[in-house]
Protein backbone atom coordinates (compact mmCIF):
# COMPACT_ATOMS: atom_id res chain seq x y z
CA UNK A 1 0.00 0.00 0.00
CA UNK A 2 1.00 3.19 -0.85
CA UNK A 3 -0.91 5.21 1.40
CA UNK A 4 1.72 7.49 2.97
CA UNK A 5 2.07 9.35 0.20
CA UNK A 6 -1.45 10.57 -0.43
CA UNK A 7 -1.80 14.09 0.55
CA UNK A 8 -4.54 16.48 0.76
CA UNK A 9 -7.49 17.20 -1.85
CA UNK A 10 -6.26 19.48 -4.48
CA UNK A 11 -9.60 19.07 -7.07
CA UNK A 12 -12.93 18.62 -5.62
CA UNK A 13 -16.29 18.71 -7.67
CA UNK A 14 -19.57 19.51 -6.28
CA UNK A 15 -22.88 18.99 -7.46
CA UNK A 16 -21.75 18.76 -11.04
CA UNK A 17 -24.68 19.27 -13.48
CA UNK A 18 -24.25 19.58 -17.45
CA UNK A 19 -26.15 18.85 -20.16
CA UNK A 20 -26.71 19.66 -23.77
CA UNK A 21 -30.01 20.80 -24.51
CA UNK A 22 -32.77 18.52 -22.99
CA UNK A 23 -29.84 15.43 -22.71
CA UNK A 24 -29.15 15.57 -19.29
CA UNK A 25 -25.25 14.08 -19.64
CA UNK A 26 -23.93 14.64 -15.74
CA UNK A 27 -26.78 14.71 -12.71
CA UNK A 28 -25.44 15.39 -9.65
CA UNK A 29 -21.66 14.54 -9.39
CA UNK A 30 -19.25 14.76 -6.40
CA UNK A 31 -16.18 13.63 -5.99
CA UNK A 32 -12.64 14.85 -4.71
CA UNK A 33 -9.33 13.71 -6.09
CA UNK A 34 -6.27 13.78 -3.77
CA UNK A 35 -2.48 14.57 -4.13
CA UNK A 36 -0.91 11.92 -5.52
CA UNK A 37 -3.53 9.42 -6.01
CA UNK A 38 -5.17 7.63 -8.98
CA UNK A 39 -8.24 7.96 -9.20
CA UNK A 40 -10.19 6.18 -11.89
CA UNK A 41 -13.96 6.85 -13.61
CA UNK A 42 -15.45 3.89 -14.71
CA UNK A 43 -19.00 2.66 -15.98
CA UNK A 44 -20.75 1.76 -18.91
CA UNK A 45 -20.42 3.18 -22.22
CA UNK A 46 -22.62 6.89 -21.94
CA UNK A 47 -21.86 6.64 -18.73
CA UNK A 48 -20.18 10.33 -18.98
CA UNK A 49 -16.99 9.76 -17.99
CA UNK A 50 -15.16 11.34 -20.91
CA UNK A 51 -17.97 14.26 -19.85
CA UNK A 52 -16.23 14.52 -16.62
CA UNK A 53 -12.44 14.81 -18.01
CA UNK A 54 -13.52 17.82 -20.22
CA UNK A 55 -15.26 19.27 -17.36
CA UNK A 56 -12.07 18.91 -15.25
CA UNK A 57 -9.79 20.58 -18.17
CA UNK A 58 -12.37 22.86 -19.23
CA UNK A 59 -13.64 21.83 -22.58
CA UNK A 60 -17.42 21.31 -21.13
CA UNK A 61 -18.79 24.03 -18.64
CA UNK A 62 -21.08 22.39 -16.31
CA UNK A 63 -24.47 24.26 -15.78
CA UNK A 64 -24.54 23.83 -12.04
CA UNK A 65 -21.97 22.93 -9.12
CA UNK A 66 -18.68 23.87 -8.72
CA UNK A 67 -15.08 23.02 -8.99
CA UNK A 68 -12.19 23.65 -6.55
CA UNK A 69 -8.94 23.68 -7.78
CA UNK A 70 -6.15 24.09 -5.33
CA UNK A 71 -8.21 25.68 -3.00
CA UNK A 72 -9.48 27.99 -4.96
CA UNK A 73 -13.63 27.38 -6.06
CA UNK A 74 -15.07 28.29 -9.37
CA UNK A 75 -17.99 27.91 -11.65
CA UNK A 76 -15.99 26.47 -14.59
CA UNK A 77 -12.33 25.86 -15.79
CA UNK A 78 -11.17 27.37 -18.48
CA UNK A 79 -8.73 25.57 -21.04
CA UNK A 80 -6.16 27.58 -20.76
CA UNK A 81 -5.89 28.24 -17.89
CA UNK A 82 -6.70 24.78 -16.64
CA UNK A 83 -3.50 23.30 -18.90
CA UNK A 84 -0.99 26.75 -17.16
CA UNK A 85 -2.02 25.71 -14.07
CA UNK A 86 -0.89 21.80 -14.38
CA UNK A 87 -3.78 20.05 -15.55
CA UNK A 88 -2.67 17.69 -18.66
CA UNK A 89 -4.90 15.01 -20.71
CA UNK A 90 -4.79 12.68 -23.28
CA UNK A 91 -8.07 11.41 -25.31
CA UNK A 92 -10.00 8.58 -25.93
CA UNK A 93 -9.64 8.74 -29.48
CA UNK A 94 -6.00 9.83 -30.18
CA UNK A 95 -5.81 13.41 -30.64
CA UNK A 96 -2.08 13.44 -31.81
CA UNK A 97 -0.59 16.12 -34.45
CA UNK A 98 -0.15 13.69 -37.20
CA UNK A 99 1.71 15.17 -39.72
CA UNK A 100 4.59 16.13 -37.12
CA UNK A 101 7.56 13.62 -35.31
CA UNK A 102 7.12 12.03 -31.94
CA UNK A 103 9.74 14.35 -30.77
CA UNK A 104 7.67 17.76 -32.02
CA UNK A 105 4.55 16.04 -30.57
CA UNK A 106 6.29 16.16 -26.89
CA UNK A 107 7.73 19.13 -27.18
CA UNK A 108 4.53 21.12 -28.13
CA UNK A 109 3.50 19.86 -24.25
CA UNK A 110 6.18 22.27 -23.16
CA UNK A 111 4.69 24.96 -24.54
CA UNK A 112 3.55 26.62 -21.63
CA UNK A 113 7.26 26.23 -20.36
CA UNK A 114 9.06 28.21 -23.04
CA UNK A 115 9.06 31.80 -21.76
CA UNK A 116 11.30 33.81 -24.80
CA UNK A 117 9.14 36.34 -26.53
CA UNK A 118 7.67 36.22 -29.82
CA UNK A 119 10.40 38.43 -30.98
CA UNK A 120 13.59 36.07 -29.77
CA UNK A 121 11.66 33.01 -31.52
CA UNK A 122 11.64 34.86 -34.51
CA UNK A 123 15.11 35.04 -35.10
CA UNK A 124 15.92 32.19 -32.97
CA UNK A 125 18.65 33.75 -31.16
CA UNK A 126 19.74 33.67 -27.53
CA UNK A 127 17.44 32.88 -25.03
CA UNK A 128 15.01 30.86 -27.54
CA UNK A 129 17.34 28.81 -28.78
CA UNK A 130 19.31 28.23 -24.81
CA UNK A 131 15.56 27.36 -24.22
CA UNK A 132 15.13 24.96 -27.04
CA UNK A 133 18.06 22.84 -25.78
CA UNK A 134 17.01 22.75 -22.24
CA UNK A 135 13.56 21.72 -23.20
CA UNK A 136 15.05 18.84 -25.21
CA UNK A 137 16.87 17.77 -22.86
CA UNK A 138 13.47 17.03 -20.91
CA UNK A 139 11.90 15.83 -23.39
CA UNK A 140 14.40 13.03 -24.16
CA UNK A 141 14.14 12.13 -20.92
CA UNK A 142 10.76 11.17 -21.26
CA UNK A 143 11.39 9.81 -24.42
CA UNK A 144 13.34 7.21 -22.86
CA UNK A 145 10.94 7.07 -19.83
CA UNK A 146 8.24 5.95 -22.11
CA UNK A 147 10.99 3.49 -24.10
CA UNK A 148 10.16 4.98 -27.51
CA UNK A 149 13.57 6.27 -28.44
CA UNK A 150 13.35 4.44 -31.66
CA UNK A 151 10.50 6.51 -33.58
CA UNK A 152 11.78 10.09 -32.56
CA UNK A 153 11.49 11.24 -35.59
CA UNK A 154 9.05 9.14 -37.35
CA UNK A 155 5.73 11.36 -38.19
CA UNK A 156 3.15 10.25 -35.70
CA UNK A 157 0.52 9.25 -38.60
CA UNK A 158 2.50 6.58 -39.61
CA UNK A 159 2.93 5.18 -35.76
CA UNK A 160 0.75 1.40 -34.95
CA UNK A 161 -1.92 2.59 -32.46
CA UNK A 162 -0.16 1.40 -29.25
CA UNK A 163 2.91 3.52 -29.96
CA UNK A 164 0.16 6.73 -30.99
CA UNK A 165 -0.83 5.94 -27.41
CA UNK A 166 1.97 6.37 -26.08
CA UNK A 167 3.25 9.60 -27.62
CA UNK A 168 0.27 10.98 -26.30
CA UNK A 169 0.86 10.08 -22.97
CA UNK A 170 4.57 11.57 -23.44
CA UNK A 171 3.15 15.25 -24.63
CA UNK A 172 1.10 15.02 -21.76
CA UNK A 173 3.80 14.30 -19.22
CA UNK A 174 6.06 16.97 -21.07
CA UNK A 175 4.37 19.84 -19.76
CA UNK A 176 4.79 18.18 -16.32
CA UNK A 177 1.56 18.22 -14.86
CA UNK A 178 -0.11 18.33 -11.05
CA UNK A 179 -2.82 16.17 -12.45
CA UNK A 180 -2.67 13.68 -15.34
CA UNK A 181 -6.02 12.82 -17.00
CA UNK A 182 -6.55 9.79 -18.88
CA UNK A 183 -8.96 8.69 -21.16
CA UNK A 184 -9.15 5.01 -21.58
CA UNK A 185 -5.10 5.06 -22.02
CA UNK A 186 -5.32 1.15 -22.76
CA UNK A 187 -7.97 1.10 -25.15
CA UNK A 188 -7.88 -1.51 -28.27
CA UNK A 189 -4.82 -2.92 -26.55
CA UNK A 190 -3.56 -6.36 -26.51
CA UNK A 191 -2.21 -7.65 -23.01
CA UNK A 192 1.64 -7.05 -23.14
CA UNK A 193 0.96 -3.69 -24.59
CA UNK A 194 -1.68 -2.68 -21.40
CA UNK A 195 0.97 -4.56 -18.88
CA UNK A 196 3.22 -1.75 -20.52
CA UNK A 197 1.08 1.18 -19.88
CA UNK A 198 0.21 -0.10 -16.75
CA UNK A 199 3.48 0.14 -15.64
CA UNK A 200 4.43 3.51 -17.32
CA UNK A 201 0.89 4.96 -15.37
CA UNK A 202 1.85 3.16 -11.75
CA UNK A 203 6.03 4.71 -12.44
CA UNK A 204 4.13 8.33 -13.41
CA UNK A 205 2.49 8.38 -9.74
CA UNK A 206 5.10 6.60 -7.90
CA UNK A 207 8.58 8.33 -9.67
CA UNK A 208 6.87 12.46 -10.25
CA UNK A 209 3.95 11.96 -7.70
CA UNK A 210 1.62 13.33 -10.54
CA UNK A 211 -2.03 12.22 -9.25
CA UNK A 212 -3.93 10.42 -11.88
CA UNK A 213 -7.58 10.23 -12.97
CA UNK A 214 -8.26 7.65 -14.97
CA UNK A 215 -10.79 6.52 -17.28
CA UNK A 216 -10.64 2.62 -18.09
CA UNK A 217 -12.89 -0.09 -19.12
CA UNK A 218 -10.76 -3.04 -18.34
CA UNK A 219 -11.97 -3.86 -14.67
CA UNK A 220 -8.73 -6.05 -13.67
CA UNK A 221 -6.64 -2.96 -14.50
CA UNK A 222 -8.78 -0.44 -12.70
CA UNK A 223 -9.02 -2.50 -10.00
CA UNK A 224 -4.94 -3.10 -9.51
CA UNK A 225 -4.01 0.27 -10.25
CA UNK A 226 -6.79 2.93 -8.65
CA UNK A 227 -6.48 3.85 -5.28
CA UNK A 228 -10.04 4.95 -5.24
CA UNK A 229 -12.72 4.37 -7.99
CA UNK A 230 -15.58 6.40 -8.69
CA UNK A 231 -18.43 4.59 -10.68
CA UNK A 232 -21.02 6.56 -13.10
CA UNK A 233 -24.10 5.20 -14.83
CA UNK A 234 -26.10 7.38 -17.08
CA UNK A 235 -25.20 10.61 -15.47
CA UNK A 236 -25.63 9.78 -11.80
CA UNK A 237 -23.01 8.84 -9.63
CA UNK A 238 -23.72 4.92 -8.16
CA UNK A 239 -20.72 4.42 -6.17
CA UNK A 240 -17.27 5.88 -5.19
CA UNK A 241 -14.18 4.16 -2.94
CA UNK A 242 -11.74 1.86 -2.81
CA UNK A 243 -11.30 -0.91 -5.87
CA UNK A 244 -12.96 -3.88 -2.65
CA UNK A 245 -15.71 -1.47 -1.48
CA UNK A 246 -17.10 -0.83 -5.33
CA UNK A 247 -16.32 -4.06 -6.63
CA UNK A 248 -19.08 -5.80 -3.85
CA UNK A 249 -21.52 -2.45 -4.58
CA UNK A 250 -24.86 -4.25 -5.06
CA UNK A 251 -26.23 -1.06 -7.76
CA UNK A 252 -22.35 -1.24 -9.72
CA UNK A 253 -22.60 -5.13 -10.12
CA UNK A 254 -26.19 -4.38 -11.07
CA UNK A 255 -25.25 -1.64 -13.71
CA UNK A 256 -22.79 -3.91 -15.38
CA UNK A 257 -24.25 -7.08 -15.43
CA UNK A 258 -27.74 -5.59 -16.02
CA UNK A 259 -30.69 -6.37 -13.14
CA UNK A 260 -33.31 -10.05 -14.09
CA UNK A 261 -36.48 -8.06 -13.10
CA UNK B 1 13.67 19.47 -44.87
CA UNK B 2 14.72 16.44 -46.00
CA UNK B 3 14.98 16.12 -49.99
CA UNK B 4 13.63 12.54 -51.49
CA UNK B 5 15.33 10.72 -54.32
CA UNK B 6 12.48 11.28 -56.50
CA UNK B 7 12.07 15.18 -56.07
CA UNK B 8 16.10 15.61 -57.03
CA UNK B 9 14.73 13.42 -60.22
CA UNK B 10 11.55 15.16 -60.90
CA UNK B 11 13.65 18.73 -61.02
CA UNK B 12 16.87 17.07 -63.21
CA UNK B 13 14.06 15.25 -65.37
CA UNK B 14 12.62 19.39 -65.51
CA UNK B 15 15.76 21.03 -66.23
CA UNK B 16 16.70 18.28 -68.82
CA UNK B 17 13.27 18.95 -70.55
CA UNK B 18 14.02 22.66 -70.65
CA UNK B 19 17.91 22.93 -72.00
CA UNK B 20 17.81 19.47 -74.11
CA UNK B 21 14.38 20.05 -76.05
CA UNK B 22 15.17 24.12 -77.09
CA UNK B 23 18.78 22.56 -77.90
CA UNK B 24 17.90 19.66 -79.99
CA UNK B 25 15.51 22.09 -81.47
CA UNK B 26 17.79 24.73 -82.05
CA UNK B 27 20.74 22.05 -83.65
CA UNK B 28 18.05 20.76 -85.70
CA UNK B 29 16.36 23.89 -87.49
CA UNK B 30 17.85 27.09 -88.09
CA UNK B 31 14.44 28.83 -87.57
CA UNK B 32 14.70 28.62 -83.97
CA UNK B 33 17.01 31.13 -82.27
CA UNK B 34 18.93 29.20 -80.10
CA UNK B 35 22.40 30.40 -78.10
CA UNK B 36 23.63 29.95 -74.67
CA UNK B 37 23.27 33.40 -73.54
CA UNK B 38 20.01 34.16 -74.53
CA UNK B 39 18.98 30.86 -73.08
CA UNK B 40 20.40 31.87 -69.84
CA UNK B 41 18.90 34.98 -70.01
CA UNK B 42 15.53 33.55 -70.60
CA UNK B 43 16.13 31.11 -67.98
CA UNK B 44 16.88 34.21 -65.22
CA UNK B 45 14.13 35.98 -66.57
CA UNK B 46 11.72 32.94 -65.87
CA UNK B 47 13.07 32.51 -62.51
CA UNK B 48 12.65 35.89 -60.85
CA UNK B 49 9.29 36.20 -62.16
CA UNK B 50 8.94 32.78 -60.31
CA UNK B 51 10.02 34.57 -57.32
CA UNK B 52 7.49 36.62 -57.81
CA UNK B 53 4.97 33.68 -58.33
CA UNK B 54 6.35 32.36 -54.88
CA UNK B 55 5.82 35.74 -52.85
CA UNK B 56 1.85 35.58 -53.42
CA UNK B 57 2.17 31.55 -52.79
CA UNK B 58 4.08 32.25 -49.13
CA UNK B 59 0.84 33.60 -47.61
CA UNK B 60 -1.33 30.34 -49.11
CA UNK B 61 1.37 28.19 -47.81
CA UNK B 62 1.83 30.32 -44.11
CA UNK B 63 -2.28 29.86 -43.32
CA UNK B 64 -2.73 26.54 -44.31
CA UNK B 65 0.26 25.01 -42.73
CA UNK B 66 -1.20 26.82 -39.69
CA UNK B 67 -4.76 26.03 -39.88
CA UNK B 68 -5.11 23.52 -42.01
CA UNK B 69 -7.81 25.76 -44.91
CA UNK B 70 -7.14 26.47 -47.99
CA UNK B 71 -7.36 30.64 -47.76
CA UNK B 72 -8.86 32.10 -50.14
CA UNK B 73 -9.19 35.39 -49.87
CA UNK B 74 -4.66 35.69 -49.89
CA UNK B 75 -5.58 37.14 -53.24
CA UNK B 76 -8.01 39.94 -51.62
CA UNK B 77 -5.06 40.39 -48.91
CA UNK B 78 -2.80 41.16 -50.99
CA UNK B 79 -4.88 43.61 -53.05
CA UNK B 80 -5.86 45.18 -49.73
CA UNK B 81 -2.44 45.46 -48.50
CA UNK B 82 -1.50 47.39 -51.50
CA UNK B 83 -4.24 49.43 -51.38
CA UNK B 84 -4.04 50.80 -48.36
CA UNK B 85 0.21 51.66 -48.57
CA UNK B 86 -0.83 53.52 -51.63
CA UNK B 87 -3.82 54.94 -49.94
CA UNK B 88 -1.93 56.56 -46.78
CA UNK B 89 0.89 57.39 -49.57
CA UNK B 90 -1.47 59.24 -51.35
CA UNK B 91 -2.88 61.21 -48.15
CA UNK B 92 0.88 62.53 -47.35
CA UNK B 93 2.76 59.90 -45.50
CA UNK B 94 5.63 59.53 -46.17
CA UNK B 95 6.78 55.72 -47.77
CA UNK B 96 8.39 54.35 -45.04
CA UNK B 97 5.40 55.31 -42.29
CA UNK B 98 3.19 54.63 -45.07
CA UNK B 99 4.48 50.82 -44.44
CA UNK B 100 4.88 51.03 -40.87
CA UNK B 101 1.34 51.98 -40.69
CA UNK B 102 -0.17 49.30 -43.19
CA UNK B 103 1.80 46.76 -41.27
CA UNK B 104 -0.94 47.64 -38.13
CA UNK B 105 -3.39 47.98 -40.40
CA UNK B 106 -2.76 43.95 -41.51
CA UNK B 107 -2.62 43.17 -37.88
CA UNK B 108 -6.11 44.79 -37.19
CA UNK B 109 -7.46 43.07 -39.86
CA UNK B 110 -5.82 39.51 -38.67
CA UNK B 111 -7.37 40.71 -35.13
CA UNK B 112 -11.08 41.46 -36.45
CA UNK B 113 -11.02 37.72 -38.98
CA UNK B 114 -9.98 35.77 -35.73
CA UNK B 115 -12.73 37.93 -33.13
CA UNK B 116 -15.72 37.80 -36.24
CA UNK B 117 -15.44 35.13 -38.38
CA UNK B 118 -12.33 32.32 -37.32
CA UNK B 119 -13.04 32.15 -33.64
CA UNK B 120 -16.58 31.48 -33.81
CA UNK B 121 -15.59 28.39 -36.09
CA UNK B 122 -13.31 26.18 -33.73
CA UNK B 123 -13.07 23.06 -33.95
CA UNK B 124 -15.32 23.43 -37.11
CA UNK B 125 -14.61 21.13 -40.19
CA UNK B 126 -11.91 23.03 -43.33
CA UNK B 127 -14.23 23.32 -45.70
CA UNK B 128 -16.68 25.35 -43.34
CA UNK B 129 -13.73 27.51 -42.70
CA UNK B 130 -13.12 27.29 -46.62
CA UNK B 131 -15.91 28.48 -47.23
CA UNK B 132 -15.60 31.75 -44.32
CA UNK B 133 -12.32 33.02 -45.99
CA UNK B 134 -14.52 33.29 -49.55
CA UNK B 135 -16.43 35.35 -47.35
CA UNK B 136 -13.70 37.33 -46.30
CA UNK B 137 -12.21 37.12 -49.71
CA UNK B 138 -14.97 39.17 -51.38
CA UNK B 139 -15.46 41.55 -47.94
CA UNK B 140 -11.97 42.60 -48.26
CA UNK B 141 -11.93 43.60 -52.19
CA UNK B 142 -15.10 45.55 -51.51
CA UNK B 143 -14.07 47.12 -48.40
CA UNK B 144 -10.62 47.97 -49.76
CA UNK B 145 -11.91 49.56 -52.95
CA UNK B 146 -14.62 51.72 -50.81
CA UNK B 147 -12.05 53.25 -48.63
CA UNK B 148 -9.25 53.98 -51.24
CA UNK B 149 -11.35 53.72 -54.54
CA UNK B 150 -10.87 51.75 -57.56
CA UNK B 151 -8.75 53.92 -59.99
CA UNK B 152 -5.15 51.95 -61.09
CA UNK B 153 -2.43 53.55 -58.88
CA UNK B 154 1.11 54.18 -59.21
CA UNK B 155 3.06 52.30 -56.76
CA UNK B 156 7.00 53.89 -57.11
CA UNK B 157 9.53 52.21 -55.01
CA UNK B 158 12.18 54.12 -56.50
CA UNK B 159 14.29 51.08 -57.95
CA UNK B 160 14.67 51.00 -61.34
CA UNK B 161 13.14 48.92 -63.48
CA UNK B 162 15.33 49.20 -66.36
CA UNK B 163 17.08 46.20 -67.61
CA UNK B 164 21.02 46.02 -66.58
CA UNK B 165 23.82 44.14 -68.34
CA UNK B 166 25.40 41.06 -66.71
CA UNK B 167 28.41 38.53 -67.32
CA UNK B 168 29.99 41.23 -69.58
CA UNK B 169 27.10 42.53 -71.62
CA UNK B 170 26.09 39.38 -72.03
CA UNK B 171 22.85 38.59 -70.38
CA UNK B 172 20.05 41.39 -69.32
CA UNK B 173 18.34 41.18 -66.11
CA UNK B 174 15.36 43.38 -64.65
CA UNK B 175 16.98 45.28 -61.60
CA UNK B 176 13.62 45.19 -60.05
CA UNK B 177 13.43 41.34 -60.24
CA UNK B 178 17.07 40.89 -58.88
CA UNK B 179 15.46 43.20 -55.77
CA UNK B 180 12.04 41.29 -55.59
CA UNK B 181 14.31 38.04 -55.85
CA UNK B 182 16.59 39.10 -52.51
CA UNK B 183 13.85 40.01 -50.39
CA UNK B 184 11.70 36.66 -51.58
CA UNK B 185 14.57 35.15 -50.69
CA UNK B 186 14.87 37.09 -46.71
CA UNK B 187 11.34 36.08 -46.57
CA UNK B 188 11.64 32.49 -47.28
CA UNK B 189 14.21 31.68 -44.74
CA UNK B 190 13.20 33.16 -41.91
CA UNK B 191 9.81 31.84 -42.52
CA UNK B 192 11.32 28.33 -42.71
CA UNK B 193 13.42 29.07 -39.74
CA UNK B 194 10.46 30.71 -37.57
CA UNK B 195 8.40 27.26 -38.14
CA UNK B 196 10.79 24.73 -37.92
CA UNK B 197 12.84 25.83 -34.87
CA UNK B 198 10.21 27.98 -32.95
CA UNK B 199 7.98 27.18 -30.03
CA UNK B 200 4.89 29.66 -32.51
CA UNK B 201 6.07 27.46 -35.33
CA UNK B 202 5.72 24.14 -33.36
CA UNK B 203 2.24 25.37 -31.88
CA UNK B 204 1.15 26.52 -35.45
CA UNK B 205 1.34 23.09 -37.04
CA UNK B 206 -0.28 21.82 -33.61
CA UNK B 207 -3.37 23.95 -34.16
CA UNK B 208 -3.09 22.95 -37.99
CA UNK B 209 -3.10 19.31 -37.03
CA UNK B 210 -5.85 19.32 -34.67
CA UNK B 211 -7.60 21.97 -32.62
CA UNK B 212 -8.97 20.58 -29.21
CA UNK B 213 -5.34 18.68 -28.88
CA UNK B 214 -3.45 21.97 -29.09
CA UNK B 215 -6.20 23.75 -26.19
CA UNK B 216 -5.27 20.89 -23.93
CA UNK B 217 -1.30 21.18 -24.43
CA UNK B 218 -2.59 24.94 -24.11
CA UNK B 219 -2.08 26.86 -27.14
CA UNK B 220 -4.21 29.49 -26.88
CA UNK B 221 -5.93 29.14 -30.49
CA UNK B 222 -7.01 33.06 -30.68
CA UNK B 223 -3.18 33.96 -30.55
CA UNK B 224 -1.73 31.81 -32.82
CA UNK B 225 -4.71 32.59 -35.74
CA UNK B 226 -3.74 36.55 -34.99
CA UNK B 227 -0.56 35.35 -35.52
CA UNK B 228 -0.55 33.42 -38.26
CA UNK B 229 -2.99 35.97 -40.20
CA UNK B 230 -0.91 38.71 -39.96
CA UNK B 231 2.23 36.65 -41.03
CA UNK B 232 0.29 36.19 -43.94
CA UNK B 233 -1.06 40.26 -43.91
CA UNK B 234 3.06 40.73 -43.87
CA UNK B 235 3.63 38.47 -46.92
CA UNK B 236 0.39 39.82 -48.61
CA UNK B 237 1.93 43.37 -48.18
CA UNK B 238 5.69 42.49 -49.70
CA UNK B 239 3.32 40.71 -52.72
CA UNK B 240 1.34 43.78 -53.31
CA UNK B 241 4.52 46.13 -52.90
CA UNK B 242 6.34 44.07 -55.87
CA UNK B 243 3.45 43.49 -58.14
CA UNK B 244 1.80 46.87 -57.63
CA UNK B 245 5.17 48.17 -58.58
CA UNK B 246 5.21 46.34 -61.58
CA UNK B 247 1.24 46.27 -63.22
CA UNK B 248 -0.08 49.30 -60.76
CA UNK B 249 -2.06 48.87 -57.86
CA UNK B 250 -5.54 47.76 -59.29
CA UNK B 251 -8.39 45.29 -58.40
CA UNK B 252 -6.61 42.73 -60.81
CA UNK B 253 -3.71 42.47 -57.99
CA UNK B 254 -6.42 40.06 -56.42
CA UNK B 255 -6.11 37.71 -59.35
CA UNK B 256 -2.73 37.23 -59.34
CA UNK B 257 -3.51 34.53 -56.27
CA UNK B 258 -4.55 32.29 -59.84
CA UNK B 259 -1.28 31.93 -60.53
CA UNK B 260 0.22 31.11 -57.24
CA UNK B 261 -2.21 27.75 -57.01
CA UNK B 262 0.02 26.04 -59.65
CA UNK B 263 2.65 27.21 -57.69
CA UNK B 264 1.13 25.58 -54.27
CA UNK B 265 -0.23 21.99 -56.03
CA UNK B 266 4.01 21.69 -57.14
CA UNK B 267 5.87 22.62 -53.93
CA UNK B 268 3.37 21.57 -51.80
CA UNK B 269 0.39 23.17 -49.80
CA UNK B 270 2.61 22.61 -46.37
CA UNK B 271 5.78 23.67 -47.27
CA UNK B 272 7.89 27.22 -47.13
CA UNK B 273 10.82 25.95 -49.57
CA UNK B 274 7.93 24.55 -51.39
CA UNK B 275 6.22 27.39 -52.44
CA UNK B 276 9.34 28.84 -53.70
CA UNK B 277 10.79 26.03 -55.01
CA UNK B 278 7.71 25.55 -57.16
CA UNK B 279 7.58 29.38 -58.24
CA UNK B 280 10.87 29.02 -59.79
CA UNK B 281 10.06 26.13 -61.70
CA UNK B 282 7.11 27.39 -62.91
CA UNK B 283 8.32 30.45 -63.69
CA UNK B 284 11.32 29.19 -65.70
CA UNK B 285 9.33 26.48 -67.16
CA UNK B 286 6.57 29.13 -68.30
CA UNK B 287 9.33 31.60 -70.07
CA UNK B 288 11.27 28.88 -71.60
CA UNK B 289 8.66 26.89 -72.76
CA UNK B 290 7.06 29.96 -74.37
CA UNK B 291 10.56 31.55 -76.17
CA UNK B 292 11.99 27.61 -76.80
CA UNK B 293 8.94 24.90 -77.83
CA UNK B 294 5.67 27.56 -77.99
CA UNK B 295 7.21 27.96 -82.28
CA UNK B 296 7.31 24.14 -82.53
CA UNK B 297 3.88 24.07 -81.98
CA UNK B 298 2.44 27.28 -82.87
CA UNK B 299 2.70 29.52 -79.93
CA UNK B 300 0.88 30.54 -77.04
CA UNK B 301 2.08 27.98 -74.32
CA UNK B 302 2.56 30.95 -71.41
CA UNK B 303 -0.50 31.21 -70.54
CA UNK B 304 -1.48 27.77 -69.43
CA UNK B 305 1.53 25.83 -68.86
CA UNK B 306 1.78 26.60 -65.43
CA UNK B 307 -1.45 24.84 -65.41
CA UNK B 308 -0.89 21.58 -67.23
CA UNK B 309 2.28 21.41 -64.85
CA UNK B 310 0.34 21.30 -61.99
CA UNK B 311 -2.19 18.54 -63.80
CA UNK B 312 0.66 16.07 -64.08
CA UNK B 313 1.53 16.78 -60.40
CA UNK B 314 -1.88 15.99 -59.53
CA UNK B 315 -2.14 12.43 -61.22
CA UNK B 316 1.69 11.67 -60.03
CA UNK B 317 2.65 13.21 -57.09
CA UNK B 318 -0.52 14.73 -55.29
CA UNK B 319 1.26 16.10 -52.05
CA UNK B 320 3.61 18.33 -54.49
CA UNK B 321 7.74 18.44 -54.50
CA UNK B 322 7.36 18.97 -50.43
CA UNK B 323 4.08 18.46 -49.05
CA UNK B 324 3.63 16.37 -46.14
CA UNK B 325 2.49 12.95 -46.99
CA UNK B 326 -0.91 12.01 -46.91
CA UNK B 327 -0.73 9.19 -44.53
CA UNK B 328 -4.35 7.89 -43.42
CA UNK B 329 -4.01 4.86 -40.83
CA UNK B 330 -7.51 2.42 -41.36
Amino acid sequence: MKEWKIGDVILALDNISLSFGAMKVLNNISFDVKKGEIRSIIGPNGAGKSSMLNVINGFYHPQEGSITFRGEKRKEMDVHKAAASGIARTFQNIALFKGMSTLDNIMTGRNLKIKSNIFQQAVYWGKAQKEEIEHRYKVEEIIDFLEIQDIRKTPVGRLPYGFQKRVELGRALAAEPDILLLDEPMAGMNVEEKEDMSRFILDINDEFGTTIVLIEHDMGVVMDLSDRVVVLDYGLQLADGPPDEVRNNQKVIDAYLGVSH
Amino acid sequence: MRIERDIIYIILAFIALMVVVPWTAGQLSDQIFFNWPFFFEVAIGGLLSGVMYSLVALGFVLIFKASGVFNFSQGAIVLFAALTLVGLHELGLPMWLAMIATMGVMYLVAVAIEKLVLGKLVNQEHIILFMATIGIAYFLDGFGQILWGSDVKLLDLGISQAPGFYFDGLILINDFDLFAAAVAGVLVISLAIFFQYTRIGRALRAVADDHQAALSVGIPLNHIWIIVWTVAGLVGLVAGIMWGSKMGVQFSLALIALKALPVLILGGFTSVPGAIIGGLIIGAGEKLAEVFIAPMIGGGIEEWFAYMLALAFLVFRPQGLFGEKIIERV
